[in-house]
């Protein structure tokens, strides 16, 4: 634990140097959702599309860009220049698992930029009423706990696909699909209710919308304690449980063959 | 070397076409060694199809979920915006050939020191930081892209007269120099916020809305995007021009605003050079 906050502190103070450099990368995670939302805005009009009205969307894209920002991973980037350029090698010889040191980075930065994202909306929704969240903190509390599954899948979806840097050369380009599919499946592009019925339901099975789309139906309220609320976390669990178990896997399989490899 | 030789061969000639000709020379040898080097990754060329293909499928299918819940997008139908995603996926061909690798080093000149090196050669320095090499695989980007704009003129079922044609051509060099002009500006910006490692990031960011034609927008931002931050200019007017639904007229309008942009930018780099020579002497 003492560790564990020693790192956290030291991915804190690596940030803070780069400051202008996170609202940067705020601008940019926040251009999609954004640009959707406009397109949406105009779409539904004074009426409603598929039961989104015009602030239905803005409620439901601004939580978007929150939960976004608290699921954030990008570990796949990081992993896969330690693996190729070799710093890899002194994380391996450290007593320290570098899974470790990935966490306490993801959360130091998180806890920057998830809370500048909340300021943001917060002082938006006191000039603009359409993005305004009804005062209801037991559906936030809902909410809360479906981020931290929601923030281990991505995270650990996001780790293991960089260790395949440990066997090929293009993990980014897998990295890239991964995201391109979420556009849809995490509900990034419009609401999973807006998509046809088929790309809903294949959705529904897979890691995509329970790293995105879920915690923020919670928080929007469209999702309210109830037996849709358990089966979504169930959902999580089982997909946490999933990628740990495939990080297991590749770690170890992974290491031994970048070792063979190496020696 | 090889530049060297080849100017002093020149017979003499009016002092703007040796220069001309002196700029060729330099591009030549730029990319000589460039495509030497690019044509050692050909697995690349594959890679970029595949990636291309696959982002123009995403950006197809992303205009399609909005087109279930509406018949048109400010005025716009399906294959309309169709052939503008073709000309945004080119225009980002051109941005990831040329411009990233080009233009966005401008920062780590700047940080590395390497800027000196360049303000020390006799060429002018806008156009070796603009021109010194080019990611060739990403020319699939600017095929595919036209590629995929013709296609949505053959299904849309509306052949563009030659007067349209030409007015593309002429919209979609200027949407180009636009493009152009937004990066330099901002890296101009590098020479007064070094730390700001990924000002690039933020062209990545108006480019998003680019996506969409203009006139989809809420008027606000459709004001912000035609007169703040040109994006309109980019995706709208060129598409537009070509599936008439803006004027050929709007064209030359484009090539003003691109002249202006480019005039107001290279101003802008002269400002951040003069800085950039003072501090450092």
């Amino acid at each position: 634990m003492r560790r564990y906050l020693a790192l956290m502190r030291v991915g804190w103070l690596v940030d803070l140097q780069y400051r202008a450099a996170i609202v940067i990368w705020l601008v940019l995670g926040a251009a999609q959702p954004l640009v959707s939302l406009a397109i949406w805005w105009v779409v539904a009009g004074g009426g409603e599309v598929g039961g989104f009205g015009r602030a239905d969307f803005a409620r439901y894209f601004f939580a978007l860009m929150l939960v976004d920002q608290l699921t954030l991973a990008w570990d796949v980037w990081y992993i896969d220049r330690w693996i190729r350029e070799g710093e890899m090698n002194f994380r391996l010889a450290r007593p320290l698992d570098p899974i470790h040191e990935a966490i306490a980075d993801n959360l130091a930065y998180k806890a920057k930029s998830a809370a500048l994202t909340a300021g943001v909306w917060a002082v938006t929704a006191v000039f603009w009423p359409a993005v305004r969240l009804p005062f209801e903190p037991a559906q936030w509390l809902l909410a809360g706990m479906a981020v931290v599954p929601a923030m281990a899948i991505r995270f650990l979806s996001t780790y293991v696909n960089g260790l395949l840097a440990f066997w090929t050369t293009r993990a980014t380009a897998i990295a890239e699909l991964q995201y391109g599919l979420s556009l849809f499946l995490s509900g990034r592009i419009a609401p999973l209710s807006l998509l046809p019925p088929v790309v809903t339901a294949a959705a529904g099975v897979l890691w995509f919308p329970y790293m995105l789309a879920f915690p923020v139906e919670v928080l929007t309220g469209q999702v309210t304690a109830g037996p849709e609320y358990l089966r979504g976390l169930g959902w999580q669990l089982l997909w946490v449980g999933i990628w740990l178990g495939l990080y297991r896997v590749v770690w170890v399989r992974g290491r031994r063959h970048y070792g063979a490899v190496g020696g | 070397m090889r530049v060297e030789a080849t100017t002093s061969r020149q017979p003499p000639s009016p002092r703007g076409v040796s220069r001309l000709r002196r700029l060729a020379a330099v591009l030549r040898a730029f990319w000589a060694v460039n495509l030497a080097e690019e044509l050692q990754y050909r697995a690349n060329l594959l890679a970029s199809v595949v990636g291309t293909g696959f982002w123009l499928g995403t950006a197809v299918l992303t205009a399609a979920v909005f087109f279930r819940q509406t018949p048109a997008l400010g005025g716009w139908s399906f294959w309309q915006v169709v052939a503008l995603l073709g000309v945004f996926n080119a225009v980002a061909g051109v941005v990831e050939a040329v411009l990233r690798p080009n233009v966005g080093r401008i920062v780590e000149h700047v940080r590395r020191g390497t800027m000196d090196l360049i303000l020390s050669k006799p060429v002018d320095a806008q156009f070796q930081v603009t021109f010194r090499r080019i990611v060739i695989w990403r020319g699939v980007d600017i095929v595919l892209g036209l590629g995929l704009t013709a296609a949505a003129l053959v299904i849309g079922g509306r052949w563009p007269g030659i007067v349209e044609v030409v007015a593309f051509v002429v919209a979609l060099a200027a949407a180009v120099a636009i493009a152009y002009a937004i990066w330099l500006g901002l890296m101009s910006l590098a020479f007064w916020f070094v730390a700001v490692e990924n000002l690039s990031i933020l062209f990545d960011a108006l480019y998003e809305s680019a996506r969409f034609p203009v006139t989809a927008y809420p008027g606000a931002i459709r004001f912000v995007l035609t007169y703040l931050v040109p994006m309109a200019w980019i995706t709208t007017v060129p598409a537009g021009a070509l599936t008439g639904r803006v004027g050929p007229g709007f064209a030359l309008v484009s090539a003003l605003v691109a002249a202006a942009a480019l005039a107001l930018t290279r101003l802008l780099w002269r400002v951040a050079l003069r800085r950039y020579t003072s501090a450092g002497g």
